[in-house]
Parts: structure tokens; sequence; C-alpha cells
């Protein structure tokens, strides 16, 4: 109910700052953005970009959680991968996002694959200091008992060791998919020519503010409904065990 | 299974002498000695958990562990961290929960049950492994004397139905002889075992 309340509130803002601004055009007011919206709704426009966005933040997320995870495991296992990996990491941790994105496009070339891997590697670092985290607490008891039945290298993952990672998998999911939404406009808007970031850029070489803000709060939508109908549902699948009666 | 040892050290500091050690299907061995001595670590090297030691260790026995604390997978449920564990199909599963008295529990989760059930689970979780030789860390400690009791009388069931063999490290000098077990005493420093004087 808050939540709701504070929302209107900044409705109300809104409304009222563009009123006394008395600029449509720089400060477009909530119906101005309103009509924006239903008019790319109803051509079409929104569910092509929006998807092509959306398609780009999915398969970046997918390849950043895979390659973060298995680093993340692997430097939170083994000291020694530890040390050599760890500098490299700082690195990576530490290089602007648009560095890597002009270079993905440089060697790569202009193409989709180049846009994917450039978002991935931005997120990748992040990914896996959230895991090696939860990777160095992973419980040792349940490791000899794992080892002491022999069981399997993949039934080990599965039901050792991902269980106990799954908050931090989860914490960095959930952290990680807003992050990679906002890298994925930057890099439509450098290099591809659809998506809401592609849009977005036309809409400020015209100055169209209305415009700009329909196409983000489309958007910032769209990744809410992802994280209240998938994120958080899985997140409470996985901590199911956590409650004392079903 | 043989073992092997010549000694064991922590950080240059000798835990465990000289020690031999022969085990199989059908002998039961029970290890006592206070607590601190290195009955843990001699568990540990013989269940293959500790392979940081000078000697050798042989044998092709399949082994399973009942540890110190239940050590179950506390996000699967009771039947699916038998199975899990110990590779058996659910049937198996089953039946032992059964026999430990643990029947329609298999659908709760390991933090549903007491403490002396979750001892129960792990002890059915060892046997469904079908171990040639039954490794057990101080299973029956912080137990309540009428739930110990139970336990024992369990374990021993099993290990008569099933003819396993048994390695039992303890500091109650009460279990072995009701496990019918023949006991060693872990004692010195760096600790070397000794038959007990019967």
């Amino acid at each position: 109910m808050p939540g709701l309340l504070s929302l209107t509130a900044m409705l109300a803002l809104w409304f009222v700052l563009a009123l006394l601004s008395d600029n449509p055009r720089a400060v477009p007011g909530p119906g101005a953005v309103w009509s924006e919206l239903v008019a790319i709704a109803a051509s079409g426009e929104l569910w092509f970009h929006a998807g092509m966005t959306l398609f780009r933040v999915l398969a970046s997320f997918v390849l950043a959680m895979a390659v973060g995870l298995a680093l993340g495991l692997w430097m939170g296992r083994s000291r020694a991968a530890d040390h050599w990996l760890n500098p490299g990491l700082v690195i990576a941790l530490n290089l602007p996002a648009l560095v890597v994105i002009v270079l993905a496009y440089i060697w790569i070339g202009l193409n989709e694959v180049a846009a994917i891997v450039a978002v991935a590697l931005n997120k990748i670092p992040v990914v896996t200091v959230m895991l090696r985290e939860g990777a160095r607490a992973l419980r040792p008891d349940l490791d000899d008992m794992a080892q002491a039945f022999r069981m399997t290298a993949p039934a080990r993952l599965r039901h050792v060791v991902l269980p106990q990672l799954a908050p931090h998998v989860a914490a960095a999911a959930r952290a990680g998919i807003s992050l990679i939404w906002k890298i994925v406009l930057v890099v439509e808007l450098l290099g591809r020519s659809n998506g809401v970031g592609f849009k977005i850029y036309l809409l400020f070489s015209s100055f169209d503010v209305a415009g700009v803000l329909a196409w983000a709060l489309a958007f910032v939508a769209v990744m809410l409904a992802i994280d209240l109908a998938v994120l958080r549902p899985w997140e409470a699948r996985a901590n199911r065990w956590r409650r004392d009666a079903d | 299974m043989r073992i092997e040892l010549r000694g064991k050290s922590f950080a240059g500091r000798a835990v465990l002498g000289p020690i031999r050690l022969t085990i199989g299907r059908g002998r039961r061995v029970a290890v006592l000695g206070p607590s601190g001595i290195g009955k843990s670590t001699l568990l540990r090297i013989v269940a293959g958990l500790d392979r940081d030691f000078d000697g050798q260790a042989e044998g092709d026995d399949r082994l399973a562990v009942v540890f110190q604390e239940p050590t179950l997978l506390p996000w699967r449920r009771a039947l699916d961290n038998i199975t899990i564990a110990a590779g058996c199909d659910a049937a198996v599963g089953r039946d032992l929960m059964a026999q430990v008295g643990l029947a329609g529990r298999e659908d709760q989760f390991p933090r549903q049950m007491s403490l002396g059930q979750q001892r129960r689970l792990a002890l059915a979780r060892a046997f469904a492994a079908r171990p040639d030789i039954l490794l057990m860390d101080e299973p029956f400690a912080s137990l309540d004397p009428e739930t110990a009791t139970r336990m024992i009388r369990l374990a021993a069931g099993l290990l008569d139905r099933s003819g396993a063999g048994l390695f039992l490290v303890t500091h109650d000098a009460g279990e072995p002889a009701r496990l019918e077990a023949q006991v060693f005493r872990l004692s010195g420093h760096p600790a070397v075992l000794q038959r007990d004087r019967d």
C-alpha cells in the first residue's frame, strides 16, 4: 500500500512540475507521455523494439550468469585459481562499460554477437565476485558427506553445491538484470539499428522528450514484470526448505 | 580394508603414531578414547576423507559413514536425502526409513524433524548405501539415554541383518559392548591403538 501511495505521489509531483515549467517540449506531463506510449504500442513499434532489447537482455544475462557462476565457483573453491585470476578480475571490475563495448564492436564487428558479448563481459566480473563469496562459505561437513558416499560430480553440483549457492545466485540475478538492461541500451545506441536504445537515440536527435520517457517507462515496466513474475517466485521456491511446515 | 599408518600430524604436531588396523565385513571394531585424542582424525583417514598422512590405506570395500552430526541436505526431503546420497532407488529408501521408525515422514524436510529422527535418517542413509563397512563417529552423542538406546538397538539390528563390518569411534565405554564390538583404546602422544584387556 505505501508503495502505491508513493507512486501516486511521484505522479502528482511530475504533473505539478510539468505544469510549473510550462514547457511541454522539455518537460512533458504524464498525459503527453501516456498518449505517446499508446501511439507506439498501437503502431506495433513498441513490441518489436522492446522485443529486440529483451532478447539481448536475456541472452547476455544467461551468458553472464553461466560464466560468472563457473568462475565464481572455481575461484571460491580453489585457492590457486583465486590467486591467479584475482588480478584479472579486479581489472575487469574497473574497466568502464563503454570501453568494453567499443572494443567488442571493433574486434568482433558491428553485429549481434558483439553486442551480447559486450554486455555479458560487463556483468561477468560482478557475478563472479558475488558467487565467489558464496562458494567460500560452502559447508565442509556436507562436502565430507558427499565424498564419503562417493556422490558423482553432477549429483554433488545439483544437490549439494547449487542449493547452497541459490541465495547468492538469486541476489546476483536480481542485481544483474537491472544493470544489464541499462548497458544493453548503450550497446544499442552505439551499434544496433533496432531496440529501445536505438529508438531513444533517434528521439534524442529530434529532442522528443515525451518519446524518450515513453520508451523508458515501457521498458521499466517490462523489467519489473520479469522481477515480480519470474525472479521473486523462483527465489521463494529455492528457499522453501527453510520454512518449518509446508 | 587395511590401514597401515606411520603417523599423522597437523602443522608439525604429531597427533597419531603408528597404527595398524584391519577391518572388513562381519568384523566390528570400536575405538575408545577421550575427546581430542585423534579418534575423528583416524576415522577420517579410514573413510578416505583425509589423504594427507604418512602410511597406506588399501582395500576396495564399500564404506558408509554416520557422522557426529546428522549431516543431511536441509533442502532435500527425507527420502531424497537417502536416495541421492546412497544412490539407491526409492523402494529401498522407504524400506530403510520404515526400519528406523520413520515411515510416513518421507516428504518432510530435515528441519521439520527432531534431532533423534535426523540421526535415524542418517543411519538409514548409511545402510541404504549397502556398505561393507559402516563407519560411525560418536553417533549417539548428545542424544537422551532413551533415544541413544533405541539408536544403538537399531544399528545393531541393521548390522546383524546386513552383515556389514563396523568401525565405531566413541568416548562412551558402554556402547561397544552393546554393539558386540572389539574394543581398542587410543591413547598417548602421539596416540596409538591398544587392544583392550577384556
